[in-house]
């Protein structure tokens, strides 16, 4: 999954094509670029699904229970997709409509997720 | 106990995928549709594009345009609406049927123990048909609406079905008004 970058020169009689690395590689590069919002913002929905079966199977074997755990599984899941996105990819949340935006980007299928994951470790 | 829970993982697996495929089969490969949200997709893409630019602009010409453009958007997405909505009816029986034969396989048997103590408007749905008061024991139904809710959206966004960001967010949604996007 391979995007381009085309940049044109202002003249007009050039155009650029830069390939830019695989949503993957930047995905996993701090400070990467997103020409692409959607592809940004569906990057965060699938690491929320991912962290969100992680965090119920962790959750399951610790064993964490009761409204702590739902608790703090909103804080972790939220905490480190905004550090994600502030620190390691240093995004202009106000391009995507703010930080709120980006912190309840498939939130409540992560949470479904969660809880799916829990009732298999308990 | 856990067997239950992987029977109903994958029986929402296979629910879902049989809605999409079905909903596939009724809506999403037809020309009308295929129309319809393109047209949808690029006014969408137009609205947004004009509201960024004019959005805080107090120009009357501007503000009518786009208030044009948000009556058309309006009336392709209702169009949009009433194509799906006959498949759906007809997909909503046919799961109603099912859910009602998989819940009297499952009735009375707990599927999963809860890490939580659900609140008490949940309880019903959690403890339904389930003897006893232990309100940590699930059935088979509230485990398969979790299921379905965290799988059904991921195969549609997987298989490419899943509504775009940009048109969904210029429709609005239940909880309110459009938020103005991507400024």
């Amino acid at each position: 999954m391979t995007s381009k970058l085309k940049s044109s020169e202002k003249n007009g009689a050039t155009i650029k094509s830069q390939a830019l690395d695989s949503v993957w590689t930047r995905a996993f590069t701090s400070n990467s670029e997103w020409p692409d919002k959607e592809e940004f913002l569906d990057v965060i929905y699938w690491s929320r699904q991912a962290l969100g079966i992680i965090i119920g199977l962790l959750w399951g074997l610790i064993p964490l229970k009761g409204f702590i755990a739902l608790l703090l599984f909103v804080l972790v899941n939220a905490g480190l997709i905004y550090i994600y996105f502030t620190n390691f990819q240093s995004v202009d949340e106000e391009e995507y409509g703010g930080a709120w935006e980006l912190t309840k980007e498939g939130f409540m299928t992560s949470f479904a997720g969660f809880l799916v994951g829990t009732f298999f470790m308990w | 106990m856990w067997a239950d829970t992987l029977v109903i993982l994958f029986i929402s697996v296979c629910t879902a995928l049989l809605g999409e495929g079905l909903t596939w089969l009724m809506v999403y490969r037809t020309e009308k549709y295929q129309k319809l949200k393109a047209e949808v997709e690029r006014q969408s893409k137009r609205l947004e594009k004009r509201k960024e630019a004019h959005g805080d602009s107090l120009d009357k010409q501007h503000k009518k345009k786009i208030e044009r453009e948000e009556e058309k958007l309006k009336n392709n997405n209702r169009d949009l609406s009433l194509v799906k909505m006959k498949s759906m009816f007809a997909i909503g029986f046919a799961f109603t049927a099912l859910l009602s034969m998989f819940n009297s396989i499952f009735d009375g048997r707990v599927v999963a123990r809860l890490p939580f103590l659900p609140i008490s408007w949940i309880q019903g749905l959690s403890h339904r048909n389930l003897p006893g008061d232990d309100y940590t024991e699930c059935s088979f139904i509230f485990l398969y609406i979790l299921c379905t809710m965290s799988i059904r959206q991921n195969i549609q966004k997987m298989l490419g079905f899943a509504p775009s960001r940009t048109a969904s967010k210029q429709s609005g949604s239940i909880f309110g008004p459009p938020p103005q996007q991507f400024k």
